[in-house]
């Protein structure tokens, strides 16, 4: 009897201290989009030209500047805008669930959305990254350890792919992301860290917040990208649609629409920092009127619109999208 | 009966490690210690914000009526339609887009430090505003202000048996004065509660950021929290700090 008893007391001091001193945060569920960052960016799409608050290179930049609207409607591009870490500019909603061992153990975190196109898997098993050879899947190749509350995530192996939404800012396949993945009640923030030795002169940082949603507002996982050609003339001609390097008419849209200064605008490291405000001080006028996307969220959510007689107003939503937003079609 | 007893002691035993464990992640030893010594994260610095997002309406003033992304209310919408700059001029309110829940979000380099062993300073160079994160409870103002009366508390994680320990801040302001989370005369209420959950990130070469994820809660002039994420990094050379005063215009 005392034998069995010492034996039942080891196991449950063993079982004590093999516990972590602190557990994982169960990431598991769905997480509802809260645009109240980079709307235009998530929603509607950035304007041509608009490269402000990116470090890109001059390669990158000009990359960027040879895109057009009719590029993506290419077979063979369609699938540049997919990303492990595109959903933080997206407008979306999230979920996560997790992969066990036999034994129950979780061995990996899986991030699914609308706009992946594929579900990107963080191995916290303690693997090794493949061989910088390896195939490059679209989703990445992903790993993490927990600090706290914070998953912290290594992501390589990504193929080249766009960094903002419809505006062609590129990001190539050797870029590296450091991710970090904190749940906080019902609040998730994701913060990337984007290193790219070709298109980036220095890491591009992006923090999102998201909330959980019992109720789930992610629709289907989309399993592919579209493999239409959107474009009858495009069909079978081989034709790369582009801008050639000069010839971008929008290169001065931001200059010209907001008054921004162009190196703003085309997006240089150090027009990302205060002291560049030195510089705007000078020259910046503020636009006499909102004239685009001035009450976007509003829009966006369906909620009440504006007074009669105010700039922002949501006026302009056809009637059968204002119905599914709010259920009229006034 | 000795055999009861036995198993008792064992799962008494067992226990009290278990309680003594949970303790230790919670911070709690038994003994009141300072905020600043039990801190599971160093927020001390000069950080400054990385305007990688929201750039045309963080770095500079955006036009009257642009209030795209933030969920105003009605009578949110008709506030910042009406701003008027000369008019805080005016009252001596240049400072109204430099509240806390503003703050935050504007262009800055801010500095952190211990004021007291139970006091985060915060001070900025963007309108050289000063905010006091309070631990502990006894703290009390009555008039409202810019920053508002801040409450603070740390979040342990690990740190039991001699594991890694981890944290972060949360902080709750109220008693703010009425201002601006946008330059452009986007308001918040004097009833606005601002929450921040503060949290420092390392890259393998030494890079650190702080990650600042807020919530503005206000039933006068948003129809629902607004939340955001705002990323600062941690500056070695100071050299960039350059106090301005607040400007109601740019």
């Amino acid at each position: 009897m005392r034998r069995a008893i010492l034996k039942v007391t080891w196991l449950l001091l063993g079982a004590l201290w093999s516990t972590p001193a602190f557990g994982q945060v169960e990431l598991g569920g769905s997480y509802a989009i809260r645009m109240h960052e980079d709307y235009i960016e998530r929603g509607p799409g950035s304007f041509l030209g608009d490269f402000t608050g990116m470090p890109l290179s001059d390669e990158g930049r000009a990359k960027a500047l040879r895109y057009t609207s009719s590029l993506p409607s290419t077979i063979e591009r369609q699938c540049l805008a997919q990303s492990p870490w595109v959903g933080l500019y997206r407008p979306l909603a999230l979920r996560f669930w997790s992969e066990t061992d036999e034994s129950g153990r979780v061995v990996a975190w899986v991030m699914g959305g609308d706009y992946l196109r594929d579900t990107v898997t963080i191995w916290i098993d303690g693997r090794e990254h493949p061989s910088p050879n390896a195939w490059h899947p679209s989703s990445g190749f992903s790993t993490g350890h927990w600090e706290g509350d914070t998953l912290v995530v290594r992501t390589t192996h990504v193929k080249t792919a766009w960094i903002r939404r419809g505006v062609g800012i590129p990001g190539s396949d050797r870029s590296t992301f450091t991710a970090f993945i904190t749940r906080r009640e019902n609040l998730l923030t994701i913060t990337t860290v984007q290193e790219d030795p070709i298109y980036l002169t220095e890491p591009h940082v992006v923090s999102r917040v998201w909330e959980f949603d019992p109720r789930g507002s992610q629709g289907p996982l989309r399993d592919t990208c579209n493999v239409g050609v959107e474009i009858p003339s495009l069909e079978d001609t081989g034709e790369v649609p582009h801008y050639l390097p000069g010839q971008n008419p929008e290169e001065d849209y931001m200059v010209r629409t907001y008054n921004i200064p162009k190196e703003a605008a085309m997006g240089h490291a150090h027009t990302l920092y205060p002291e560049y405000r030195k510089t705007l001080r000078s020259i910046y006028q503020p636009p006499a009127s909102c004239g685009r996307y001035c009450c976007g969220w509003i829009e966006r959510q369906g909620l009440p619109g504006a007074a009669p007689g105010l700039t922002c107003n949501d006026g302009n939503l056809p009637p059968a999208i204002r119905k599914v937003l709010t259920g009229t079609e006034r | 009966m000795k055999s009861v007893f036995a198993v008792n002691t064992a799962f008494t035993l067992v226990l009290v490690l278990a309680v003594d464990s949970a303790a230790q992640t919670r911070g709690a030893r038994g003994t009141v210690a300072s905020a600043r010594a039990e801190a599971p994260v160093d927020l001390t610095g000069q950080w400054v914000a990385i305007i990688s997002e929201d750039w045309r309406w963080r770095m500079i003033t955006p036009p009257k009526g642009d209030i795209v992304s933030i969920p105003l209310s009605l009578q949110g919408q008709q506030t910042a339609e009406a701003w008027d700059p000369a008019k805080d001029e005016a009252a001596g309110e240049q400072c109204r887009a430099y509240g806390a829940p503003g703050l935050m979000r504007g262009p800055i380099r801010m500095r952190i430090s211990w004021q007291d062993d139970n006091t985060l300073k915060l001070e900025t160079d963007y309108g050289t505003q000063t905010r006091l994160l309070r631990f502990g409870s006894g703290t009390t103002q009555t008039s409202r202000s810019w920053q508002g009366l801040t409450s603070a508390q740390w979040i342990v994680r690990g740190g039991g048996r001699g594991a890694p320990r981890f944290g972060s801040l949360k902080t709750v302001t109220m008693n703010l004065r009425a201002g601006y989370l946008r330059k452009n005369g986007v308001p918040y209420s004097e009833r606005a509660v601002f929450t921040e959950h503060w949290d420092v990130h390392s890259l393998p070469n030494g890079d650190k950021y702080l990650v600042n994820t807020n919530v503005v809660e206000d039933p006068v002039y948003l129809q629902a929290p607004f939340q955001t994420a705002i990323h600062y990094k941690l500056e070695r050379d100071t050299s960039k700090w350059d106090p301005t005063p607040c400007d109601a215009r740019f």
